[in-house]
């Protein structure tokens, strides 16, 4: 006999529904699972065989062949247990002609444990969300874990969650009650971890106003910045501090990121990602890691990131490697990944925060302590932040240590809340400007919108070449700059940029500004 | 231990040949002329016959005998004269008389553009770790210095060097760059641009290295005696306790010359050295005029009375700023300052600062390095 049953499989973040074939015949006791299973998708096997004898039903001893339709793409997970065990029961004829009929128009994505307990499975959103889409037209009832109702209650799917196979085959053959599987009470309360997460606010930060202005700018345009200074300045306090003055998601935007954290399996307690991620991965990080990859592609921290902060503490201890693969994702907003047989785009529409000390022994220009490095040294500590990556950054400010003496003067810094409020105000011009194209902050404006809407003010040509002469600012980085200047206008509510606020973007751009002792 | 004589052709290649070994040092060097007659004599021995007369050992012959004969003298010459230079012996009429004089005189001078001998020469030299307060000295002396038809000597090394020798570049005056390296080479790279602007500006670059000669580390203190040689007065800017600087500044008081030194804050360790020299006995160095001042009355006739103050520097009107500007400018003559610490004492936003900033820094009157102003152009109220 053989049988057909529905499931999903993932291809980059991305479902698809796959066809689970099961023939059972006459032959030598074998089971064998074909359609490219990577070691997760065989292994089912002895999981199934355990699941489906200690549920009390019969395992038959013969010959078994399950093909995981289409065949010529990989297939990994262990989510395929519970589909492979239906098709096995229906094909031995251990369901009624009516939970055959059910079954047609249902889909399973469960693991199973060998007592024949149904456990949760790693993307489901996307999973769902590709049957909603569209792509599976004939389905109506979707059977998975309880451990997973949140997620399908994001993509708006009212599932099935029985708690074992036993369960859900008395289901099937309509002996239990569809209001016992269905459970809605599983309500979507992030409140409580929110608090848990924040309770970091900029108002801790004392001192360091500039550094603090830069973030405030870089959180309304979505600009990159890179944070420079010796140890203890503040740098990773103020960048840990970000998330909380970055505007709310929008409801797509949290869709896609909890779809990312879904495929990856780091949804964990956080159920639906409603708060921006913030990825600070370590120094020692590979390229692949970094951007994604894999023999069966997985998104990297940029892809991990997506639509949050991206945050490269000791960004020069960085391998070279890992950060010249970044000036791609930067540039275009995905990552392609391309194997022999298929590619696949992950999203890493990021803002980075990079932070490193000037210099190896992290002390150079500093009056108190002496530093220990040699200029080749610190040429080299430098250089290892390329030009093409340097030119993706908009904002690039020195952070000083506050002396103690001051430290103790100062009053407690704005509050994170005031500062959001002024970074909403400022998206929402932005939001408003954009409404007719596909950007969605001044960083990512395209040369025509530049045209269109950072028209220089009219003094503004004495200004420019007084600093280009001045400051040895280049002439390539005044995209960077009208760019920047239009995200200060917005905060501050103005219409046109005046020449001010491409004065105060000169503060920013010390990567490349002349130094005094070249 | 010189003698009077004119050399042959064969003989001068010999002993640019001879040069090779950096580690080949006057006084042996004449030593085995007495012994072997001419170098050309001494490039035929064997190892064994040097080091028989005991004035080197035989690992010193070896070496000797080596290098000489990786390096070929008419190559060095053909190098030398396609870059317009030459190459001036010991024995030669126009050899610096003042290296001359020297307990170990540089053999072999390899001398790039336009070296005048009889020009009063002053050493200005520094660390390589420079602050914005050597700098601005470093520039006032050495425009003061250039002004006065002074010629200034250094060593093209980054921070008080370059400074003191870009100086002299931006207001066309001649000055000297004695290198650690061949002339051939530029050391450090980025100081390539700097080295053309001495030679267009009728400065020289002088070195005593084989032209090919790559920088290594036991070149630069070496160097430094001549730098110290060819000056009239050695004036140190910034140094740390123990610096590059000191050795040319100790050597120059072991050849009778007067030093002097720009006083510092006494917490900076870049003006350790300097401060610890004045306490020794060196002369306080307040401006250019000191070193004029003291130049004997015979040489007073070279020295140009100019206006020493650069176009820039004449253009700050102190009087033309703001009352903030003003308020500004005390804070931050006595220190480096953030933008922040601007922002918390006068008590402004950050855009208003920013402004306030860019102003002072366009005006030249400020500069900015790593996100602390300081002032740019040495000048009082």
């Amino acid at each position: 006999m053989i049988s057909k049953i529905h499931c999903t499989a993932i291809k980059g973040i991305d479902g698809f529904l796959v066809s689970v074939e099961t023939d059972v015949s006459a032959g030598l006791p074998t089971f064998s699972i074909v359609g490219l299973p990577d070691t997760e998708v065989k292994e089912s096997k002895d999981r199934v065989a355990s699941a489906i004898r200690n549920s009390g039903f019969s395992f038959p001893l013969k010959k078994i062949t399950v093909n995981l339709s289409p065949a010529k793409i990989k297939k990994s997970g262990s989510h395929y247990d519970l589909a492979i065990a239906i098709g096995i029961l229906s094909a031995t004829n251990q369901l009624s002609e009516n939970a055959k009929e059910k079954i047609s128009t249902s889909v399973f994505v469960a693991e199973l444990g060998l007592d024949g307990h149904i456990k949760p499975a790693s993307g489901i959103l996307p999973m769902l969300m590709a049957i909603k889409e569209g792509k599976g037209k004939q389905i109506n009832s979707v059977f998975l874990s309880y451990d997973n109702l949140n997620e399908a209650i994001i993509s708006k799917t009212q599932p099935f969650c029985p708690i074992s196979l036993k369960d859900l085959v008395y289901f099937l053959e309509g002996n239990l009650t569809a209001d016992k599987l269905l459970n809605t009470t599983a309500a979507i309360s992030n409140e409580e971890e929110k608090l848990e997460v924040h309770g970091l606010d900029f108002s801790e930060v004392k001192g360091q106003s500039l550094a603090k202005r830069a973030l405030e700018i870089a959180a309304a345009g979505s600009h990159n910045i890179l944070l420079s200074g010796p140890p203890g300045t503040g740098k990773s306090m103020l960048a840990k501090r970000f998330n909380t003055i970055l505007p709310p998601l929008t409801h797509d935007e949290a869709l896609e990121i909890t779809r990312v954290y879904s495929v990856c399996n780091l949804l964990g307690k956080t159920k639906f990602m409603d708060e921006r991620p913030f990825r600070d991965p370590h120094h020692t990080i590979s390229d692949i890691a970094l951007v994604g990859g894999g023999s069966n592609p997985r998104p990297g921290e940029v892809t991990l990131a997506h639509n949050g902060v991206l945050f490269l503490d000791e960004f020069a201890e960085f391998s070279r490697a890992s950060l010249e693969v970044l000036r791609q994702p930067m540039e275009s907003f995905n990552v392609t990944i391309s194997r022999a047989k298929e590619s696949v785009n992950f999203p890493s529409k990021f803002t980075l925060i990079a932070a490193m000390n000037p210099c190896p022994c992290g002390h150079n220009g500093q009056a108190e302590r002496m530093c220990r490095c040699t200029p080749a040294q610190i040429n080299r500590y430098k250089g290892k932040i390329s030009g093409p990556l340097l030119d993706r950054i908009d904002l690039a400010i020195n952070l000083n240590p506050v002396k103690y003496g001051d430290w103790k003067k100062l009053s407690e810094g704005e509050s994170s809340t005031n500062i959001k409020e002024r970074v909403v105000k400022a998206r929402d011009i932005q939001v408003e400007r954009f409404k007719n194209s596909k950007t969605t902050a001044n960083a990512f404006m395209t040369n025509k919108e530049m045209k269109q809407f950072c028209k220089l003010p009219d003094d503004a040509g004495s200004v420019l070449e007084n600093a280009m002469r001045k400051l040895g600012l280049s002439a390539r980085s005044l995209d960077k700059i009208l760019k920047t200047a239009r995200t200060i206008a917005d905060l501050e509510g103005e219409p046109d940029i005046k020449s001010s606020h491409i004065i105060e973007v000169f503060q920013y751009r010390t990567m490349d500004r002349k130094g005094v002792a070249e | 231990m010189t003698t009077k004589m004119e050399l042959s052709q064969q003989e001068r290649l010999a002993r640019i040949q001879l040069n090779a070994f950096t580690y080949l040092r006057a006084d042996w060097f004449y030593k085995l002329i007495e012994v072997f007659g001419s170098a050309e004599n001494i490039l035929k021995q064997t190892p064994m016959a040097l080091a028989e007369s005991k004035i080197i050992s035989l690992d010193s012959a070896k070496n000797l005998l080596k290098e000489a004969k990786t390096l070929n003298p008419d190559e060095e010459i053909a190098k030398t004269e396609k870059v317009n230079g030459k190459i001036l012996l010991l024995e030669d009429e126009d050899y610096p008389e003042s290296l001359k004089t020297l307990k170990e005189p540089p053999l072999v001078l390899y001398i790039r553009g336009n070296f005048n001998p009889q020009a009063i020469k002053v050493a200005v030299v520094g660390t390589r770790k420079i602050t914005p307060y050597g700098k601005r000295c470093a520039d006032k002396i050495s425009a003061d210095l250039s002004c006065a038809g002074i010629v200034v000597v250094s060593g093209l090394a980054r921070g008080i060097d370059s400074t003191a020798q870009k100086a002299a570049v931006a207001l066309n005056k001649p000055t000297y760059s004695v290198v650690g390296t061949g002339i051939g080479r530029c050391y450090p790279a980025e100081n390539r641009k700097l080295a053309t602007e001495i030679l267009d500006n009728g400065g020289a670059i002088i070195s005593e290295l084989p032209f090919d000669k790559p920088p290594l580390p036991f070149h630069f203190p070496r160097r430094n005696r001549i730098i110290a040689g060819l000056s009239m007065f050695t004036a140190v800017i910034e140094g740390e306790e123990k610096s590059g600087a000191l050795i040319t500044a100790k050597l120059a008081l072991e050849q009778g010359k007067d030093v002097f030194a720009v006083p510092g804050p006494i917490d900076s360790l870049q003006s350790g050295g300097t401060n610890m020299l004045i306490r020794d006995g060196a002369t306080p160095l307040f401006s250019g005029q000191d070193i004029i001042d003291a130049i004997p009355m015979e040489f007073q006739k070279n020295i140009v009375v100019e206006d020493s103050k650069s176009k820039e520097e004449k253009s700050i009107n102190i009087a033309n700023l703001s009352d903030i500007e003003k308020q500004t400018l005390e804070l931050i003559a006595s220190s480096e300052l953030s933008l922040d610490d601007i922002v918390n004492k006068l008590n402004i936003n950050v855009s208003e600062a920013s402004t306030l900033l860019f102003n002072l820094e366009v005006k030249g009157i400020l500069a900015s390095k790593d996100g602390l102003y300081s002032k740019n152009k040495f000048f009082s109220y």
